[in-house]
């Protein structure tokens, strides 16, 4: 039985691998849509909605409407929204990178919110 | 409560997406089953000193080169480049951390990568310590030693007056460590430049003058919190050195990872508490960006919103401190049984001790897991930095200014996949040194396997852990 356990044990970890492997990578979401969201930011201290969602490799629009000058800040995909108090700020970018991307209020380093790319 | 930004880890944000329940299942069913597979498998295996015994390979033609003196030459100068770096850029440089090599360096490429990379390939600090290098330049020239002493630097034994540092062990090194992770995880203070280069400034005078006046070993060994740190974290590694009574190397040698953790070493509670530090403090870390801990932050509200910024250090450094305490407990508890069902007479010091080093290789795949997109991703950081490093305006390389970090192997799914089987693979390497220990400990095969129940329960606890944090969304303010 001794002989034996070694490769016992590094098959038991490969099936584990290639299941898990095949578990992660074939549950994917299938992006490539055009997504389009609309967020409002208050006083530099609050955004509506505040959890903003796209799949990978989608083609995201996102229109910022703001109370107050300043520059919000999307970080990972590192794009800035300057804006001016009333107006629509808008930047359009392909969601190419997953994760949790935190949206922060610039000058102050405010936490508004993040962007979930999954 | 206070505005602490994007905070986590020392410095900077992480965009880990939290792991599916799914894949947690999975892995959580994976750890279960393959733990399973495992005591099954160890059934009537050997017991006293042939139990530890492992295979290495001898590696000659490493031999020459680990004994000339470039290696410690190219990494002591590497490590001096990076302190001289982190101390004018933390002083001189941007007051914003991202734009500020210093924080760089210090929590993502020392503190996360160096880490990682020890564990994986060998005890780098051992190459690169900046102090170490210091030292014996000036010591060649210009050091001689204090009356009475003989011998080579490296050797004489440390003392001031009457206090010789291996009476205290290498408790200096457990208060320097948690000091150091309260300043990452606990201060919300960890992303000032300015903070970060004066304090490497202080620890480099610190440790310059008590190697001086206790001794080179003595007090790298007893009192630098780092050369205790990387000296566990090197004994996973696949590099073995072979030393005669000199110290000079003998032999080089290549073992499976986790093995060199079953080498015999110095016990005490002074060992034991530097390990489960370097658990709870990793757990914490990960605790710390969790939905859980931040209901908990503003639950306690009323009682630390008074103090404002004070009051949530102390919230934090108390958890921090009730959460080492816990581990440290329950590794207790359940060593007690592991010597009540091994039957056998132990004293209690030693087998934890011996013990404690078999749960490292959780710890270590847990902090990779952790920090793999942190150094995946985010060390990149540093490239544009390099153009203008004290952000006075330069451009000393301007075809880096305007790099953008790539997420080529930071993607969500290939993060996943390497946080899932770096834990799993971790988890087998810890309940295999652990049976291996039992073995050296205890009589009979089938104690050996009792023994091991509690144990392996542990392990599996904290694998668990490790597992539900990173499967927790990320939240910001950690």
């Amino acid at each position: 039985m001794s002989r034996y356990r070694i490769p016992i044990v590094i098959v038991v970890l490969v099936v584990f691998v290639v299941v898990g492997g095949i578990l992660i990578f074939a549950n994917q979401n299938a992006g490539g849509q055009n997504v389009t969201i609309n967020v409002t930011v208050t006083g530099g201290a609050k955004m509506v909605p505040d959890t903003l969602k796209a799949h990978h490799n989608d083609t995201v629009t996102i229109n910022v409407t703001s109370d107050t000058d300043g520059e919000v800040h999307l970080h990972g995909y590192d794009i800035h929204f300057d804006t001016k108090a009333g107006q629509v700020v808008t930047q359009t970018f392909k969601a190419a990178n997953t994760g949790d991307f935190p949206i922060e209020w610039e000058s102050t380093s405010t936490p508004l919110g993040h962007l979930v790319v999954s | 409560m206070p505005a602490t930004g994007i905070l986590l880890h020392g410095f900077g944000a992480r965009y880990d997406l939290p792991a599916s329940l799914a894949l947690y299942l999975f892995a959580a069913g994976g750890v279960v089953v393959i733990s399973f597979v495992l005591v099954v498998l160890f059934v009537g295996d050997q017991v006293g000193a042939k139990a530890i015994q492992y295979p290495r390979r001898a590696v000659p033609f490493l031999l020459p080169l680990a004994r000339s003196r470039w290696p410690r030459l190219v990494g002591g100068t590497i490590g001096l480049l990076g302190l001289a770096a982190i101390i004018i850029t933390g002083l001189f440089g941007a007051p914003d951390a991202t734009r500020n090599p210093a924080e760089y360096l210090t929590w993502i490429y020392f503190w996360a990568a160096t880490v990682i990379l020890s564990g994986l390939v060998g005890n780098l600090w051992y190459l690169i310590n900046p102090w170490a290098a210091i030292y014996d330049a000036f010591a060649r020239f210009f050091i001689s030693p204090p009356r009475g002493e003989v011998g080579p630097r490296e050797q004489r034994a440390g003392r001031v007056g009457a206090l010789t540092l291996s009476r205290v062990g290498i408790w200096p090194a457990v208060v320097a460590f948690f000091l150091f992770a309260c300043l990452e995880l606990t201060t919300g203070m960890a992303n000032r430049p300015w903070l970060v280069g004066s304090l490497a400034l202080l620890y480099s005078a610190v440790t310059l003058a008590g190697m001086y006046f206790f001794g080179r070993n003595e007090w790298l060994d007893h009192c630098e919190a780092f050369t205790v740190l990387f000296g566990i974290v090197g004994r996973f590694s696949p590099v073995e050195a072979e030393r005669d009574d000199q110290g000079r190397i003998t032999a080089v040698y290549l073992r499976p990872w986790g093995v060199g953790l079953l080498q015999p070493g110095p016990s005490g509670w002074d060992r034991v508490v530097f390990v489960i530090l370097m658990l709870s403090t990793l757990a914490f870390d990960g605790i710390e960006g969790t939905r859980a801990w931040s209901d908990f932050t503003i639950a306690t509200e009323p009682y630390w919103q008074p103090s404002g910024a004070f009051g949530f250090f102390l919230l934090k450094t108390l958890s921090m401190t009730l959460l080492t305490g816990a581990f440290l407990l329950i590794f207790i508890a359940f060593m007690e049984m592991v010597i009540y069902f091994g039957n056998r007479k132990l004293d209690l010091k030693a087998t934890v001790s011996a013990f404690a080093l078999t749960l490292v290789p959780i710890a270590l795949v847990y902090n990779a897991a952790h920090n793999y997109s942190y150094v995946m991703v985010q060390s990149q950081g540093l490239i544009p930095l390099l153009n203008d490093p004290l952000a006075k305006g330069w451009h000393l390389l301007p075809a880096l200014a305007g790099y953008k970090p790539s997420f080529a192997l930071a993607q969500a799914s290939t993060v996943w996949f390497a946080q899932i089987v770096l834990i799993v693979v971790g988890h087998v390497i810890a309940v295999y040194l652990s049976h291996l220990k039992a073995g050296e400990k205890f009589r009979t095969a089938q104690r050996v396997l009792l023994s091991q129940y509690p144990m392996l329960l542990l392990m599996v606890m904290y694998t668990m852990t490790s597992l539900w944090i990173l499967a927790q969304p990320i939240t910001a303010g950690g």
